[in-house]
């Protein structure tokens, strides 16, 4: 059967078309042999079919432009004036095409259907690009030009259409100039868009650069850009064999090597296809965008706009963004024409534009691209470079690290404004208390920028973003709190999800990180505004809800005062000091230590007893042990005791029992308790009787101590039998208790004022441990007869006492025993 | 067969991981989740500012085991949960009917091997 003919030849010479250019070589020059092969098939064909009288065949679409890819559908449009005859001659036209397993895309329309058609977009378009192929020419033009008319008709309408339809496909496909699989055809960039640009020619009747649409150069960003995705997504549909558009990882291998990419130094070969092709859609979605904007506007005069030096360049933009414009023709052919040297010297008026730039949001980032198209932003920000179009492959994020940047800060901005999330009470709080907006700008704009390629990109991100502010002239406090949210970006959503925050020296270790309230909301927002510019995944209600837990209970700290810019110091300095004081200790012994005692305890203890504890505490302790130890106090006459043992309800008391019945009095007290609950008590002391305490009593006070944990002995008659000897003060003062649930974080506060007496720390802490309350951290202080004693408690689960009844058990209890 | 459930606390799931490793169990899921038990949820205040906490984030952890192996799984992940503070989970243990591994069709316990 002679009709197949045409069709199978067709089959053939596509074939040794494809053989004939190796993988990543398929260009448009290819597209458009394959195109005029497809042509002469059907020309052959249409005669075949008798030439019938009034059909024209028209070619639609890509394959109307001329650009016939692989695996792509050949699309066809049957114009006719006869609807009787027609399904006949489409018959003979198609069904060879189809038996010979070509893909067809057809419609068969009259004249007047062609103009109706023109109510979907993509039937409009697709017949904008329209060609006779065969038939009747007068029929085609017939069908065709109405709907080039249409066009004409309402050039800025039919623009806002194609924006409106190019929303939708980003929306749908996402882009192609961020996506690490990227739909090649319909992604935003892709070969959709640059086919707009040729809608949007014939919606004007003129060529796009004539009517101050398109710039030269940017005429030629889009045909080399064409030139390379028309190539990605040959290699993509050669390789799968089917009429594929999205260049998924699997792929990217093949295609990367097709396409004569190799891996370098910091940037394999499947980044560098990436990035090419990031950067080829990204001038087409930049391009198209303006092209459309300047169609919509009207605004097609060239006009001649004077720009001076890169400071104007900046101004004009900020201008520009000001107004809610995109750049004009006439201003960014003035751009070109300023000689920016590489790098920019930033001066006052530089960085004044950049910050408005930068609290412009959206419309300011959108005109950092449109300086980065021109490759110019890289001379203002050199470090830029690093990051331009980089590919990112982790789960999380969506974009390329500069688009990521841009991003976050458009976003930053937005929540500055207060236009971010309103059901976030602690956006609305941190953004209310904040101090200089413009540092947490600039650490949005560049928390990222050390990801460059190689190592951890937090510290090279530090350095990196402390030049750059000191070349763009950003200096104190400004540039400080900058570089800071650069170094910390991830502290919060990373203790947050990985830590315990019911840890109270983990709230401490952060706040001292942290530093100040300020510091920590700028790190809240900056936390806010990377994850959404990341995309979806990366701020879910379970990550929020965690990241505003440690915020809070950071913020009370501050609020507290338990931790600030010069505690943080204190504790570095002390810290460092212990670490000297037991130079010659293994390293690893050392900073267990560190870890394994309450942040309080660091602050509260003199390093030089610290060392001494370090000896005591370190070696691992029995069930029953007790170890103490004795050194000459302060003051003349006094002692200091540490005891050291593992923690247990009732500890504290049966300490303070075993020293009054030693007829040792307690002058001051502080109890900390360890991470794996090993008590360290220490105690300052003066004997009772006898003013001195000799080895011997402090043997007795130990074996005391030992045999009441052991069970062996009860120690409340003892105590009281003591108490018997020592006068009691003639002029009784006042006992006060009071209960504080808002001074600590997870513990309840009581403050216990009495006069001073033999045992009463004894009796103080009995009645927490009858009430099965655990001392977590104690002070306690002697001032001329009357004790002032502060204890820290938390129940059996080692939570704060809430319920109101168990508090007011805890104070009746506390006065029934102290006042008897 | 048994499916063992874990609701843990978020910080803890690292630590079940290497725990159920350990042991030999080759497989599991992990599910970001949000709920409450007796620790309920609780009011926050952050500047002045003050917000509800209707649900407590935790992580579920599902593993499917032998009948012989559920001892050591839930062992395992209870030793490596607890912290013995409010709020450190619950487990539960359910019957299985089937389970297939969906590449080559293994049924039974030879699916969860391997």
């Amino acid at each position: 059967m002679s009709v197949t003919g045409p069709a199978v030849s067709l089959r053939e010479g596509l074939r040794a078309l494809e053989r004939a250019y190796t993988l990543g070589h398929h260009g448009p020059a290819v597209a458009r042999r394959r195109a005029a092969l497809v042509d002469a098939c059907l020309v052959e064909l249409f005669d075949h079919a008798g030439a019938p009288a009034r059909v024209a065949l028209v070619a639609t679409g890509g394959y109307g432009r001329m650009v016939q890819l692989p695996a792509s559908d050949i699309d066809l449009l049957v114009v006719h004036d006869d609807p009787a005859s027609i399904a006949q001659s489409v018959d003979a036209l198609l069904y060879p095409l189809w038996d010979a397993g070509l893909a067809v895309g057809h419609a068969v329309r009259t004249a007047e259907e062609c103009l109706a058609a023109t109510e979907r977009l993509d039937a409009w378009t697709a017949m904008l690009d329209g060609r006779l192929v065969a038939g009747d020419e007068t029929l085609a033009a017939r069908a065709l030009a109405p709907v080039q008319a249409r066009a004409r008709e309402d050039a800025a309408g039919f623009a806002r259409r194609l924006r409106d339809a190019a929303g939708a496909r980003r929306d749908r496909f996402g882009s192609s100039a961020q996506l690490l699989e990227p739909d090649l055809k319909e992604g935003s960039g892709g070969l959709r868009d640059v086919a707009s640009l040729g809608w949007l020619a014939t919606a004007l009747g003129v060529d796009l650069e004539r009517a101050g649409v398109v710039r030269a150069r940017e005429r030629a960003a889009v045909d080399a850009a064409e030139a390379f995705l028309v190539r990605g997504r040959s290699a993509v549909q050669l390789l799968t064999g089917r009429r594929a558009d999205r260049l998924v990882s699997e792929l990217q291998p093949d295609v990367a090597l097709g396409m004569g990419f190799v891996d370098e130094p910091n940037l394999l070969a499947t980044d560098g296809l990436m990035r090419a092709l990031f950067e080829h859609a990204r001038n087409v979605e930049h391009v198209v965008a303006l092209a459309v904007a300047r169609v919509m506007a009207g605004a097609t005069d060239v006009g001649s706009v004077s720009v001076a030096n890169p400071a104007a360049i900046l101004e004009a933009l900020a201008d520009a963004a000001d107004r809610g414009e995109v750049p004009s023709v006439g201003l960014l052919n003035a751009v070109e024409d300023v000689p920016v040297p590489d790098p920019v010297a930033w001066d006052t008026r530089t960085r004044d534009a950049f910050l408005r730039l930068l609290r412009a949001g959206e419309r300011g980032s959108a005109m950092f691209d449109v300086l980065d198209r021109m490759g110019l932003l890289a001379r203002f920000i050199p470090a830029w470079a690093g990051v331009r179009c980089r590919p990112q492959r982790d789960p999380y994020h969506r974009s390329t690290v500069d688009a990521h940047l841009l991003a976050a800060a458009a976003r930053m901005a937005d929540l500055l404004t207060g236009s971010g999330d309103a059901g976030d009470p602690l956006e609305a709080a941190a953004v209310s208390h904040l101090e200089r907006p413009d540092a947490l700008l600039l650490g949005a704009l560049l928390h990222d920028v050390g990801k460059i390629g190689t190592g951890g990109h937090v510290p090279i991100g530090t350095t990196i973003a402390r030049d750059t502010l000191e070349a763009m002239g950003v200096a104190g406090a400004d540039r400080d709190l900058a570089v800071f949210l650069v170094q910390e970006h991830l502290l919060l959503p990373d203790t947050a999800t990985r830590r315990d925050l019911s840890d109270e020296d983990l709230l401490l270790d952060v706040a001292a990180r942290i530093g100040t309230p300020e510091r920590l909301g700028g790190l809240y927002l900056l936390a806010k505004a990377d994850a959404f510019a990341t995309g979806p995944a990366a701020w879910t209600p379970w990550r929020e809800t965690l990241v505003h837990e440690l915020v809070a209970k950071v913020q009370r700290v501050f609020d507290r005062g338990e931790m600030g810019e010069e505690l943080a110091a204190r504790l570095v300095e002390r810290t460092e000091r212990l670490r000297q004081l037991l130079e010659g200790e293994s390293d690893d012994r050392i900073e267990r230590f560190i870890l394994r005692v309450p942040r309080s305890y660091l602050l509260a203890v003199d390093p030089g007893r610290a060392a001494e504890h370090f000896r005591i505490v370190t070696p691992p302790l029995g069930r029953n042990e007790v170890r103490t130890a004795a050194t000459v106090g302060s003051r003349a006459g006094t002692y200091e005791v540490v005891v050291v043992a593992s923690d247990r309800p009732g500890l504290l008391s049966w300490i303070a029992g075993s020293l009054a019945i030693g007829g040792i009095s307690i002058l001051a007290a502080q109890a900390f308790t360890t991470e794996d609950r090993t008590a360290i008590d220490v105690f300052e002391v003066e004997g009772a009787f006898e003013p001195e305490i000799t080895e011997a009593r402090w043997r007795a006070f130990r074996s005391t101590l030992r045999r009441t944990i052991e069970g062996s002995i009860s120690l409340e008659h003892r105590v009281r039998e003591k108490g018997r000897h020592y006068p009691r003060p003639r002029t009784p003062s006042p006992v006060s208790v009071r209960v504080l649930n808002d001074v600590a974080e997870f513990s309840t506060v009581i403050e216990v004022g009495a006069p001073d007496r033999i045992g009463l720390l004894h009796d103080i802490t009995r009645t927490f441990a009858d009430l099965h309350l655990g001392v977590h951290l104690a002070k306690v202080a002697t001032f001329d007869g009357r004790v002032v004693d502060a204890f820290y408690v938390r129940d059996e689960l080692g939570r704060k006492v809430t319920e109101s009844g168990m508090l007011a058990d805890v104070e009746a209890a506390l006065r029934e025993r102290l006042e008897a | 067969m048994k499916l063992v459930t874990a609701i843990v606390k978020p910080h803890r799931i690292d630590d079940v991981k290497d725990a159920l490793r350990e042991i030999g169990v080759s497989g599991l899921t992990t599910t970001d989740v949000e709920g409450f038990g007796r620790q309920r949820g609780h009011t926050e205040v952050y500047r002045g500012a003050e917000y509800q906490v209707d649900f407590v984030p935790k992580v579920k952890v599902e593993v499917v085991v032998d009948d012989g192996d559920v001892e050591g799984v839930v062992d395992a992940i209870v030793k490596a949960a607890r912290t013995g503070k409010i709020g450190d989970g619950k487990l539960w243990v359910g019957e299985v009917d089937r389970v297939m591994r969906i590449r080559t069709g293994e049924m039974g316990p030879d699916a969860l091997s391997g």
